[in-house]
């Protein structure tokens, strides 16, 4: 019971940061590889507030959620105003620094990890279980449903038509760059959101949950599920968090485990980026797109039809 | 007096050892058609791109409506009435036709999700106004029968023409056009050439990039002929055209 509920609600974690990555990477076009120390921000700072500051929890998971959207725009913003390239290396700069930053700070915990996290439901039983498992499920929806009304609707124009031809986007008034930094600043904020809901419930975090290679597990959960598709990401991540759990069964020692993780998560990216490039999504999509019409001839008569078209 | 629409004032640009523009000086005036001529390479297009913001000017100045716009980035020159087009069309792919128009406006209040969020039913509202404005530009180059269709379904001359409209959809003073004609034969020649007249005599200054040297005579007041990045001679169309030299350096020896 205990473990059907911490599995579940690690999926939903993962539904959060594969969804928020989605929106930057899949959406805005944006190439970061930073996820993971958005969620580590948003884990920390929560967790810092809580056992170092004595902040009530409900302040503090939102308050992680603030801190890791302030430093996505902090980095986005000089970085995205120069040209798009250099949010690459600035993520990486700013995933591999920070991460050393939080180890080698006593206040931290250093490398040791962060402990003595506070529970948000602190009585026993199956209740508090049950009550996670219910609030990381119904945030992970609403992450989803957020990112889907961001992506429709007129902002959603405004997105597609910056990811289809960005010079002709600007040279039409529009403010690529803003649009940017707030995608980025939106998904960086979910990752952080998600931290807090990780803290709070597992009640440790170290450093090495949020190395680099995380981004890697939510790329292939992006991809495989989806990129730029609304579903897709939560698909990935159910299937790719879900499948270990599964192999777990098997056990494995942990010596063959890892590597063989690895090699699955490399071996989907490459095969879905090649075979598959709209994700299981996109496959379902792809079957059931009509065909398109044969073009109608321009002609003045034409015109009034097509005018009650819309 | 009112200032001129667009003023380039010693304009250089170099990549390397190539100059794309050399001491460029040029007005675009409210209600007149310039045309730019002269062989591939002449920097007709970099011109272009360092009008409306592509490309950084290494130095010289300019001015729109009389406003230095050298440091604006791209989309603060476009909300300032510069509207350009592409010889290579550009449309977005994945939106249809009418919402590549739609999101083309100077001032687009779906671009800020705050507007998106506090502002809703006055961009309801406004949504309505948008696709009417975008109807009518349509109308204009006779593509209203494609707005619920996408761009890449339509022939190459009609995207130019989708292109048009969604350039008009600014509404500024100022409209760029790169070889509008190339492609479009038939009734929408026509259709094409009477829109540039009529937004030239809207009162915006229009300047077109063309090859096709008739095209220019039908519409042109003047024509400018460019080199190397250098302006070589400015007059009618006619003029320019009688002139031995100039026919030499557009068709080579």
């Amino acid at each position: 019971m205990e473990y059907a509920a911490s599995a579940l609600i690690l999926i939903g974690i993962f539904v959060i940061l594969a969804t928020s990555f989605n929106l930057i990477i899949g959406f805005g076009g944006l190439m970061s590889i930073a996820h993971p120390i958005f969620f580590a921000l948003g884990a920390y700072t929560s967790g810092l507030a809580t056992t170092r500051l004595g902040l009530p929890i409900g302040l503090a998971m939102p308050m992680g959620a603030l801190v890791a959207l302030a430093a996505s725009v902090l980095l986005s913003l000089p970085a995205l105003r120069v040209s798009g390239d250099y949010l690459v290396i600035a993520s990486i700069g700013v995933q591999l620094g920070m991460l050393q930053i939080i180890k080698n700070l006593d206040w931290t915990g250093g490398p040791g990890g962060l402990v003595n996290i506070p529970p948000l439901f602190a009585s026993v039983g199956w209740r508090p279980a049950f009550a996670y498992v219910t609030l990381v499920l119904v945030s992970a929806l609403a992450a989803i449903l957020l990112v889907r009304w961001i992506v429709s609707g007129d902002y959603g124009r405004a997105i597609t038509a910056m990811r289809d031809d960005e010079e002709a986007f600007k040279a039409l008034g529009r403010n690529a760059v803003s649009i940017k930094i707030m995608l980025f600043a939106i998904g960086s904020g979910l990752a952080g959101y998600a931290g807090g809901l990780y803290a709070h419930y597992f009640l440790y975090v170290t450093p090495e949950q949020f190395e680099i290679l995380y981004s890697s597990a939510m790329l292939t959960m992006v991809v495989v599920g989806g990129l730029g598709t609304i579903w897709g990401p939560a698909l990935g991540a159910v299937l790719l968090e879900a499948l270990p759990q599964a192999v777990k069964f098997l056990d494995f020692p942990s010596s063959v485990m890892a590597p063989v993780q690895g090699i699955l998560f490399t071996g989907l990216v490459l095969f879905f980026l090649f075979a598959w490039p709209q994700g299981l999504v996109g496959v379902r999509r792809a079957l059931h797109r009509p065909e398109p019409e044969e073009e109608v001839d321009e002609a003045g008569a034409a015109d009034g039809a097509g005018a009650g078209a819309r | 007096m009112t200032p001129s629409a667009v003023t380039l004032d010693g304009l250089c640009k170099r990549f390397g050892g190539i100059v794309v523009a050399q001491d460029i000086h040029l007005t675009l005036e409210a209600g007149s058609v310039v045309g730019l001529i002269g062989p591939n390479g002449a920097g007709k297009t970099s011109l272009f791109n360092l009008i409306s913001g592509a490309v950084a000017a290494d130095s010289g100045g300019i001015y729109l409506n009389g406003r230095r716009v050298n440091h604006l980035p791209m989309h603060a020159r476009a909300r300032l009435g510069l509207s350009r087009t592409w010889q290579h069309i550009r449309l977005f792919p994945s939106l249809t036709v009418l919402d590549n128009l739609v999101v083309a406006p100077r001032l687009y209040a779906g671009e800020s999700i705050v507007k998106c969020l506090f502002g809703a039913g006055a961009l309801g509202r406004g949504r309505a106004a948008l696709v009417e404005r975008a109807m009518a530009q349509l109308a204009k180059v006779r593509m209203t029968h494609a707005a619920s269709r996408y761009p890449t379904e339509f022939s190459y001359g009609k995207q130019k023409l989708i292109s048009l409209a969604r350039a008009l959809m600014n509404d500024g003073n100022a409209l760029l056009l790169d070889e509008p004609i190339a492609g479009v034969e038939g009734p929408a020649y026509d259709a094409l050439t009477e829109v540039i007249r009529d937004e030239a005599a809207a009162g915006r200054a229009v300047c077109v990039v063309e090859h096709n040297i008739s095209f220019v005579k039908d519409l042109c007041d003047r024509a400018v002929f460019m080199f190397q990045g250098r302006i070589v001679r400015t007059g009618t169309v006619a003029d320019l055209m009688a002139s031995e030299e100039l026919t030499e350096l557009y068709f080579g020896r």
